[in-house]
């Protein structure tokens, strides 16, 4: 399994260098690969089915408990078949749908990258591992929405995902620490073989159940952070119908699946996803009717499934499970269908308006017959897949045990916008009568069509066999969820007479009064505007501006680029710190018993000391730039020899060799300044003494303080030996510096070339007046 | 600030000031010394160069290189013409010739940059040759020999000297940039 995620990286990385050698028929290997992998998770079927658990584990960072451990269970398989599959198709899809982009190579490898890393997160066990592939999952998606990066709304919306889904990715790895302290495991395997302790009586249970509650809702946007998932459609359309509706918005799905053997089944777990879940659903329906465009109205309507899937979770009986299950696989078949649908659309007319498009099913009769297939499947019509998803959530919902006629309302809300979103879809676009059917552009061309119509005759393929091709993994699936129970799955087409085919029937013909009403609401739509401006679309707008504005504010007032601010801050942080620390626990210097060290200072110290100060007050006073430079010089070089005397000459010969330099670029520089001048107050020339005081007094008393209590050390006495025995040097210091502690000095040279750079940059490329060195 | 003194000084101390950084450099192991303080002092040397002549004579008398060449025809032989452009690249420059009209010519230029990025790779790869060895990053390795004026030879000397090359190009890029402002 570890190989097969790291082939799937390499392919990745090499795309764009495919994409040169085979032009565009790059499609080849990047097709076969999820195809093999495909067939590997195809292969490893009957074991799963059989009951053994697949392991494969390489260990990484082994002390922290962070190792590469994966492992193969019905959930993960039923997601990474769904994964690797839909990947092939949506290959071969977008070889048709960016068959001339010049940035072919670059979109297969973002797209190669998220299937691997999606892959990563469906078989990942170690905590760690998942939020790699969590993360990357993020950033690909990052990656794939801000694709057309010349357009300011992709960028964005780009933008916008990464910030929802990643601060959610930051909330999970801490709910996920937090959780793996709870129950003492690094894997979830550990932590669902023991979770009979009870987990929810940990004080850590509710800290961590939110994080990764959050984690999981933002990257399956749930409402309030449904926001991005609609923006998201700004990604080319195998992207929307691959991460953004059949796959990567279910990762949160499913990490709420993996986990709710360890988290679920509390009264917490059940009341948030059923009411977020609930909400979701009804917000995310509500909005879809609203809309005009093709893949806005699928956006929400994926909200809005998304929304039933965690309700679903949140019930968590086996009939909810079973549901969510069912639902989940027609839900990730026929939307992405239909995305693909939207897209050969929007491909050959040039428009997604739904207004604009009539009567396309003479000229694009594969796609309408695949947009057909799906719908139905969508609408719940019998002997397709999609009904026996939604006979076992109303089912689901009658039985459940809290809010039952609730969540069955939300479910009958949901299924009458599928079904009227359904024949928007296919009756509407394709088959109605029209004088005026829309004109194509160009022809489809079989790689447009192909892949949804293989998708949409797998809804009905799965709806006529529900019980022999599906059922068996689903069933193993569900067992991984609940691992306690008996599951045992009867799909079916025909349950005979019972309220809930009544309840399907019913929702077929309100769904179709619905979408008699659908031009009157979408004319009432623009008249909800007002509302939406305090929605969280717009809240997320307001705070990333005023973020904006107040980091702008704040490096204003920190970063205004005067170099005596910049040290007075510096100094006074650091004084502070100082003070707080002396003042909470540092004992007290008997002044007092110091003074004897005032007698001991001889002459030529003295004379040093005199002239330091001396030097000191000129500067303060002079007003020629040359003078006080000059002058500076003199106390730099007092200070080298200050270190003379006690003896360190190698401070000292740098000392002095940097207070030459320094002298000689102050001079180079001299002639380029203004004439020295008294801009400022004289006060603040006494406010920067002050502060000197200050800093001097601290720092003199703070090394007092040090000298009083003399640290037991043996790096002295181990340096002075080792330095000639060990490195072949006698000078300690300079063996230390490039022997002993070499990786500091290493690292000191490299900040100082980097600084090299910047001072070339700062002095030479002028980007005020936008020129060039 | 072009006077006859300085610049005559300079012209005496440069190589002074060069050989002595080198020393420094050297005997930095056993002495107070070593690749920093012998870095700056080879800087100075270039630096008083600058302050004499400015920094585009330092570049080009230091840091610059014409290398002459022409086409070999058919029928000369390949001794004749390399010792042709063997004297042309060594005597020929120091006559002063004006040899620009008949001979092509690369004008190879090192840029302080190059200095310190080649001091950094000095400096890494003396830390790598321990890790090639099987031993952590850095660890240091000491040939058998014991030289008169330079010690014994040893990677951390290796390293020594790339910091010697980092902190001269630094400085020189500091001061080529300012003065040329």
């Amino acid at each position: 399994m570890f190989y097969t995620l790291l082939a799937g990286l390499l392919v990745a990385f090499a795309a764009p260098l495919l994409f040169r050698w085979l032009g565009r028929y790059v499609v080849l290997p990047l097709a076969l690969l999820p195809l093999c992998i495909f067939i590997y998770f195809c292969a490893q079927v009957s074991q799963v089915l059989g009951g053994t658990r697949i392991i494969a584990s390489t260990s990484w960072v082994p002390e922290l408990g962070i190792n590469l451990d994966f492992y193969l269970d019905g959930l993960s398989l039923l997601f990474a078949l769904l994964i690797s599959f839909f990947g092939f198709l949506i290959m071969i899809y977008a070889y048709g749908y960016l068959e001339k982009h010049p940035l072919l190579g670059r979109f297969y490898m973002y797209l190669t990258l998220f299937m691997t890393a999606m892959l990563g997160v469906v078989t990942a066990d170690n905590i760690f591992c998942l939020f790699l592939f969590w993360e990357l999952t993020s950033i690909s998606s990052y990656l794939l929405i801000g694709f057309n990066n010349d357009q300011i709304e992709s960028r964005t919306s780009a933008w916008q995902a990464l910030l929802v889904t990643g601060g959610g990715g930051l909330a999970l790895m801490g709910g996920l620490i937090l959780l793996s302290l709870a129950s003492g495991h690094f894997t979830f395997s550990g932590m669902v073989l023991s979770s009979n302790i009870s987990l929810a009586t940990h004080p850590l249970y509710l800290p961590a159940l939110l994080l990764i509650l959050l984690g999981c809702f933002t990257k399956s946007a749930q409402f309030p952070f449904h926001f991005w998932l609609p923006n998201a459609m700004a990604a080319p359309t195998p992207v929307s119908a691959y991460l953004h509706s059949a796959t990567m918005v279910k990762a949160g799905i499913f990490l709420l699946a993996r986990l709710s053997p360890v988290l679920g089944g509390t009264e917490t777990w059940m009341t948030i996803l059923l009411v977020v879940g609930g909400t979701t659903a009804v917000v995310g329906a509500l909005l879809a009717l609203q809309q005009t465009d093709l893949k806005a109205i699928l956006a929400y309507t994926t909200i809005s499934a998304l929304g039933l899937l965690v309700m679903m979770l949140g019930i968590g009986s086996v009939l909810a499970i079973e549901a969510m299950l069912v639902f989940l696989l027609a839900h990730a078949l026929y939307k992405g269908t239909l995305f693909l649908v939207a897209g050969v659309v929007d491909h050959s007319t040039g428009t997604r308006q739904v207004n604009d498009l009539k009567g396309l099913g003479r000229s694009m009769m594969y796609t309408g017959i695949a947009a057909t297939l799906a719908a139905l499947s969508m609408a719940g019509v019998i002997s397709f897949f999609g009904f026996i998803g939604k006979e076992l959530l109303y089912e689901a919902s009658l039985e459940s045990e809290v809010f039952n006629w609730l969540t069955l309302g939300v479910n009958m809300l949901a299924g009458l916008t599928f079904v009227a979103v359904a024949i928007l879809m296919s009756y509407r676009l394709f088959w109605s009568k029209t004088s005026k059917p829309t004109a194509l552009q160009h022809q489809t061309s079989p790689y447009l069509y192909l892949p949804p119509l293989v998708l949409g005759l797998l809804g009905l393929v799965f709806g006529l066999m529900a019980g022999l091709l599906p059922a068996p993994v689903l069933e193993k699936a569900a067992l991984s969820i609940l691992p306690s129970q008996k599951v045992q799955f009867e799909l079916a087409i025909w349950h005979g007479f019972t309220p809930v085919l009544g309840l399907s029937m019913l929702t077929l013909v309100l769904g179709y009064l619905l979408y008699r009403f659908l031009p009157a609401l979408h004319s009432a739509a623009p008249r909800l505007k007002k509302v939406y401006r305090y929605g969280p679309d717009s809240m997320y707008h307001t705070g990333f501006k005023s973020f904006q504005k107040g980091a702008k504010v704040f490096i204003n007032t920190l970063q205004n680029g005067y170099l005596r601010n910049y040290i007075i801050y510096i100094v006074l942080f650091f004084c502070g710190l100082m003070l707080f620390a002396l003042w909470r626990d540092a004992p007290h210097v008997n002044l007092g018993a110091r003074r004897e060290l005032l007698d001991q200072i001889e002459l030529h110290e003295l004379v040093l000391f005199v002239l330091v100060i001396a030097a000191l007050f000129y500067i303060l006073n002079t007003r020629s730039r040359l003078t006080s430079i000059v002058v500076m010089g003199l106390v730099g070089y007092s200070a080298a020899l200050f270190y003379i005397l006690y003896g360190a000459p190698d401070v000292a010969a740098t000392q002095l060799l940097i207070e030459t330099l320094t002298v000689v670029i102050f001079v180079l520089l001299l002639h380029k300044l203004p004439a020295f001048w008294y801009l400022s107050h004289q006060f603040r020339k006494y406010k920067f003494i002050a502060i000197s005081i200050l800093f001097g007094s601290v720092m003199t008393y703070t090394l007092l303080l040090v000298q009083e209590f003399a640290v037991e050390s043996e790096l002295k006495e181990f340096y002075g030996n080792a330095s000639f025995l060990e490195a072949h040097g006698r000078n300690v210091v300079n063996v230390i510096l490039v022997d002993f502690r070499g990786l500091d000095t290493l690292g000191e040279i490299t900040v100082l070339a980097v600084a090299a750079v910047g001072i070339f940059a700062l002095l030479r490329l002028n980007p005020e007046k936008g020129g060039k060195p | 600030m072009k006077t006859i003194i300085l610049s005559t000084a300079i012209r005496l101390l440069t190589p002074v000031f060069l050989l002595f950084s080198v020393y420094i450099l050297l005997r930095g192991h056993n002495h107070p010394g070593g690749g920093f303080i012998g870095g700056l002092i080879g800087s100075i040397a270039f630096v008083f160069h600058v302050l004499a002549h400015g920094a585009n004579a330092t570049a080009r008398v230091f840091f610059s290189l014409t290398l002459y060449h022409h086409p070999r025809q058919s029928g000369h032989s390949r001794t004749r013409y390399f010792m042709q452009i063997m004297n042309a690249n060594i005597r020929g420059r120091r006559k002063g010739r004006n040899m620009e009209n008949r001979w092509n010519y690369i004008f190879v230029r090192v840029r302080p940059v190059y200095l310190i990025a080649f001091g950094l790779l000095l400096a890494v790869a003396s830390g790598t040759i321990g890790l090639l060895a099987g031993q952590p990053f850095m660890s240091a390795f000491w040939l058998d020999v014991h030289l008169p004026v330079l010690g014994s030879l040893g990677t951390p000397l290796l390293f020594d000297a790339g910091v010697y090359l980092l902190v001269m190009g630094m400085v020189l890029k500091m001061i080529f940039t300012m003065s040329k402002e």
